[in-house]
């Protein structure tokens, strides 16, 4: 569950491997080597006979206006994605206070709420963002009406995340806190949402991914996000595998990255947690 | 603090005709007990007799079904504000230590009293300091508690508690998760404040600690203190079967 709870439970299931299974594991790595070089070639040879590799279909790649373009849409997928991540995360926090509180009304009406969120397809929330808020005279730009239902898409998940590492914290840490006369609240903020956090960091971080991709259904709304634009180059070039191949590999990327960071932030706190005298 | 009750005397904790269930279970069965100022009780009894329950129910980390807790003479808070300013005078140490994970062990110890009493940081720390250095733990004041032994946690700890200059101190089984070595040096803390005039609830096994600092032995079973006595009386001379039976027990051990 945390951090440090994965960190210590690697160190205890896989101890260093001996020769023997080093040999294992560096005949594994050759095989599966070979088998995705395979798999690559049998995709360009595919691409080859199908004509895909022609040079019309990758020669505007070769223009900087079509990466001027390409990076414009690059941006928007960036500031939908962080706006809505960092909307997300408050919402989330506040949603699990609200799950977590002791007035009945409010946990009930909190998890309605996030009920609501994990379970509507953030396609819905968009089309009511788009279709339906409009019609009560509400003037939104594009760039909120795909971000804010993306926000409140990944809002309730991320207030189970944050429910799951309050719970993650060990009840002799509230019982301690409220022994010295803390209050309820003062427990919450300065004793376990401190620690809560620090155990869902990596999760939260990856949970980023789930926005990312849910970005891609900017085109709803007509905001210019990277594969909005990708289909713009489409048209224009009449070349859709190449530019889908593309902008492909830059999600890949991008998702790559922050799964990268939620590993890296893992093993710093976890260290940082578990560092020994 | 209505009644002018100034010169009068007052225990510090008393239970009346204290009640408990969980579920059909009595845990608590009819206690009543006075613990007078600067009194150190010794608590005593086989798994599941009710110890733990009955010095968590004198802060209200467990509530009651019916039967009255006063500290002090007044009746123990519900909830609210009230309850945290008697929780804060009511000093606990747990067998898990408890000490906040994410802290080091000097902000442990100004936890309280920076932000339950509102002293000022720097004051806080310099008091803090002086508290390790009671304990034995000056060294250790910059590092994480899982950094620490045991020992030292529970030493740690036991200063968080003094941090609040309780006027009791509650102890469950505070050296029954350590390792044997490190039992004497909690001890000698705990037989140094008992000494120095401490009120002590002690839930512990330990007879050699009953038998130097504490006023009265409590036995318990099934939810009742079936008996108590001078530590001489208690363990010389039990009187029931019952008690007879669980110091052989813990003797053979
Ligand atoms: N939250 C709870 N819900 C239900 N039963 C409980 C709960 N807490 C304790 N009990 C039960 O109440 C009884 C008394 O528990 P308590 O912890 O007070 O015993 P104890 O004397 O401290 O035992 P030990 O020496 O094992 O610590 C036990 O039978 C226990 O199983
Ligand atoms: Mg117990």
């Amino acid at each position: 569950m945390s951090a440090s709870a994965g960190i210590s439970m690697r160190d205890a299931l896989y101890e260093q491997p001996g020769p023997k299974m080093r040999r294992r594991i560096r005949i594994g790595t050759a095989i599966a080597l070979v088998l995705v070089a395979i798999f690559v070639l049998g995709i360009i040879r595919q691409f080859y006979v199908t004509g895909q590799l022609d040079a019309k279909y990758w020669a505007f790649f070769l223009q900087p206006t079509t990466w001027t373009y390409l990076a414009n849409g690059f941006w928007g997928t960036v500031k939908v994605s962080v706006v809505a991540g960092a909307i997300s995360l408050a919402l989330g926090l506040v949603f699990m206070l609200g799950r977590t509180s002791s007035f009945a009304w409010l946990r009930g009406l909190s998890r309605a709420f996030i009920d609501f969120f994990r379970g509507v397809p953030s396609l819905l929330l968009i089309y009511f963002f788009f279709l339906v808020i409009p019609q009560y005279g509400i003037k939104m730009s594009s760039f909120w009406m795909i971000t804010l239902p993306v926000a409140l898409s990944a809002s309730g998940v991320l207030a189970e995340v944050f429910r799951a590492g309050v719970n993650a914290v060990p009840k002799g840490q509230t019982e301690a806190a409220i022994s010295i006369g803390l209050s309820k609240m003062q427990t919450m903020f300065k004793i376990v949402l401190p620690q809560a956090i620090r155990f869902v960091i990596p999760t939260l971080i990856s949970q980023l991914v789930i926005v990312v991709k849910d970005t891609t259904l900017a085109y709803v709304v007509s905001y210019p996000d990277m594969l909005q634009n990708a289909r713009v180059l489409i048209t224009n070039y009449d070349a859709l595998v190449s530019t889908y191949f593309v902008v492909a590999i830059i999600y890949i990327l991008l998702n790559y990255l922050i799964n990268q960071a939620s590993i890296a932030v893992s093993r710093r706190t976890g260290v940082k947690i578990l560092r020994p005298a | 603090m209505s009644e002018p009750i100034i010169e009068e005397h007052v225990p510090m904790v008393e239970y009346r005709h204290v009640h408990k269930h969980y579920g059909s279970l009595h845990v608590l069965n009819d206690i009543n007990l006075t613990v007078e100022p600067g009194e150190v009780i010794v608590v005593i009894g086989p798994s599941g007799s009710g110890k733990s329950t009955l010095i968590r129910t004198a802060n209200r980390l467990e509530t009651i079904d019916a039967g009255e807790i006063l500290i002090e003479g007044l009746p123990l808070p519900e909830e609210g504000k009230q309850l945290a300013r008697v929780r804060a005078e009511v000093g606990m140490v747990f067998q898990s230590f408890n000490l906040f994970a994410h802290k080091t062990v000097l902000d442990n110890v100004i936890m309280g009293p920076v932000s339950v009493l509102g002293v000022n940081k720097k004051e806080a720390e310099e008091e803090a300091a002086a508290l390790l250095r009671r304990v034995g733990v000056e060294e250790q004041a910059h590092k994480v508690p899982a950094q620490l032994s045991g020992g030292q946690q529970q030493r740690v700890a036991i200063a968080r508690s003094l941090a609040m200059h309780p006027k009791v101190m509650l102890f469950d089984e505070p050296t029954s998760a350590l390792d044997p070595e490190m039992i004497n040096e909690v001890l000698d803390v705990m037989v140094e404040l008992a000494r120095g005039g401490m009120t002590m609830v002690v839930v512990t096994h330990e007879m050699n600690f009953a038998k130097r600092v504490s006023n009265r032995v409590l036995f318990m079973a099934d939810g009742q203190i079936i008996e108590e006595g001078t530590p001489e009386q208690f363990f010389d001379n039990p009187q029931t079967d019952r008690a007879r039976d669980f110091l052989e027990s813990i003797k053979t051990h």
